[in-house]
């Protein structure tokens, strides 16, 4: 009977630590930016009418996954396969804004492009300058 | 009794040229901009910085009940989904409109290339269905140099209801309505846009009856109760509350005054939620067709009455 009862527990367990593993969520691979693009200068200045414009973008287009402050907890990110990642941390703040410019018009797997969605490229540069904001 | 018209009549050469004319503004302007670029190759450091569209004057194709200036970039698909209640004034009886009769309308819309949209959609009431062109001739500049941006809105629609003994619509094209419009639009700042839309509705078939008086031959003379043409404009405005919020106001004025039967004005508000690829309007208004010709010619609810219905407009974009 003990025995019998250890070994359903360790069949459960076995279960749940397979399942967590296989659903769990990817951390992001690698995404290389070209050369060109990661040293691309930002064109338009972090001033105030900028970081309105990144901020009200950042609202419309990018919070329900990134969450309100860039943590990576918007309603959706639960949804998705890759971890949106934490835009406050180095990972992200050390990266050039040619390379973020890069990574929100080009996307990837789970990360749409936002090149035809903001037709307006100042737009996304206040993006970028908005996301500097999180920075810790 | 029904009084009829030939399908090109003036007023469609009237819309052809004025979209001829917006299409070569647009033209003049992109020889402009191809100047601009060459002389940039010759001389990149004196060369004039291209002028850039003001972005987001409004946020979606739909103005409650109007369309607004926007045409979304290139390879942009859209499918709207639009519901317009009973009146109001029907009380608990109707739970104010929302167990009244209901008119719904789904739509679908393409942009095939960059300023120009086309769409097709289906308004549940006489099964009417809509072809309609869009076209943005001018878009208004950061710096300026262009103040306004100006789009073109062209649509035709048939009613399609059964009509076996013919005796609803003795010709095809009595089932034919026509509504050109232009969109006049500015952003001020960040918060507000506004935008003006004269229109021009064009109906081909009217009732008739018989005034009394005869020719010379002594045939009756046949009157019409309303003029195949009409005139109307629109007033819109956008106020943006906060970053996915707008709170939208629309006026509709008719300008023809008919013989009889004439249409009452628009008055309507609404709150806009926006995200990447959806939008939401949630609107109280007068208008109920949809359509927008048969909103202009034959809208009856009179705001002075109480006649205000609750509506709806989803829509979902994808950008390819």
């Amino acid at each position: 009977m003990k025995t019998k009862t250890l070994s359903v527990l360790l069949l459960m367990t076995t279960f749940i630590v397979v399942v967590s593993f296989t659903f769990s969520k990817q951390q992001p691979k690698p995404w290389p930016v070209p050369d060109k693009n990661a040293k691309m200068a930002n064109p338009i200045k972090a001033d105030a009418s900028s970081i309105n414009t990144g901020k009200a973008s950042w609202a419309k287009n990018c919070a329900s996954c990134h969450g309100k402050m860039g943590k990576g907890d918007g309603s959706k990110a639960a949804k998705l396969t890759t971890h949106p990642g934490d835009f406050s941390a180095a990972a992200t703040q050390s990266q050039s804004d040619g390379a973020l410019f890069y990574k929100i018009s080009e996307g990837r797997d789970d990360m749409p492009g936002f090149k035809k969605k903001i037709s307006d490229e100042d737009e996304i540069w206040s993006l970028v300058n908005y996301i500097r904001t999180f920075k810790k | 009794m029904k009084a009829h018209t030939t399908l090109y009549n003036r007023s469609h050469k009237a819309a052809l040229v004025l979209f001829c004319l917006l299409g070569c503004l647009n033209f003049l302007n992109a020889q402009d901009s191809t100047a601009v670029k060459e002389e940039a190759t010759e001389a990149a450091a004196a060369a004039p910085k291209k002028s850039k569209p003001v972005p987001n004057t409004f946020e979606n194709i739909w103005l409650l009940d109007n369309q607004s200036v926007m045409v979304p970039t290139k390879g942009s698909f859209q499918l709207d989904f639009m519901h317009r209640f009973g009146t109001i004034d029907g009380g608990y009886q109707s739970l104010f409109g929302l167990f009244g009769g209901i008119n719904i309308r789904i739509g679908a819309d393409y942009v095939p290339r960059e300023d120009l949209m086309v769409g097709l959609s289906l308004t549940e009431y006489n099964l009417t269905w809509e072809g309609y062109v869009k076209y943005a001739g001018l878009k208004q500049t950061k710096d300026n140099k262009i103040p306004v941006s100006v789009t073109y809105y062209g649509n035709m629609s048939v009613d399609t209801r059964s009509d076996p003994t013919g005796g609803l619509y003795p010709h095809g094209t009595d089932r034919l309505m026509f509504f050109n419009q232009i969109i006049i639009a500015r952003k001020f700042g960040d918060r507000f846009s506004i935008q003006v839309a004269p229109s021009l509705t064009h109906v081909n078939v009217v009732q008739g009856y018989y005034p009394g008086d005869t020719t010379a031959d002594g045939k009756s003379v046949l009157g019409k109760e309303m003029k195949h043409d009409h005139f109307a404009i629109a007033v819109s405005g956008k106020v943006k509350l906060n970053n996915t919020l707008n709170l939208l106001l629309n006026y509709d004025q008719p300008l023809t005054k008919h013989l009889t039967n004439n249409p009452n004005p628009n008055l309507s508000a609404g709150l806009e939620i926006n995200t990447t690829g959806h939008t939401f309007q949630v609107l109280v208004g007068n208008y109920r067709y949809i359509t927008p010709s048969r909103n202009n010619y034959y809208n009856n609810n009179d705001y002075k009455d109480g006649q205000w219905l609750i509506g709806f407009n989803m829509t979902r974009l994808w950008n390819w």
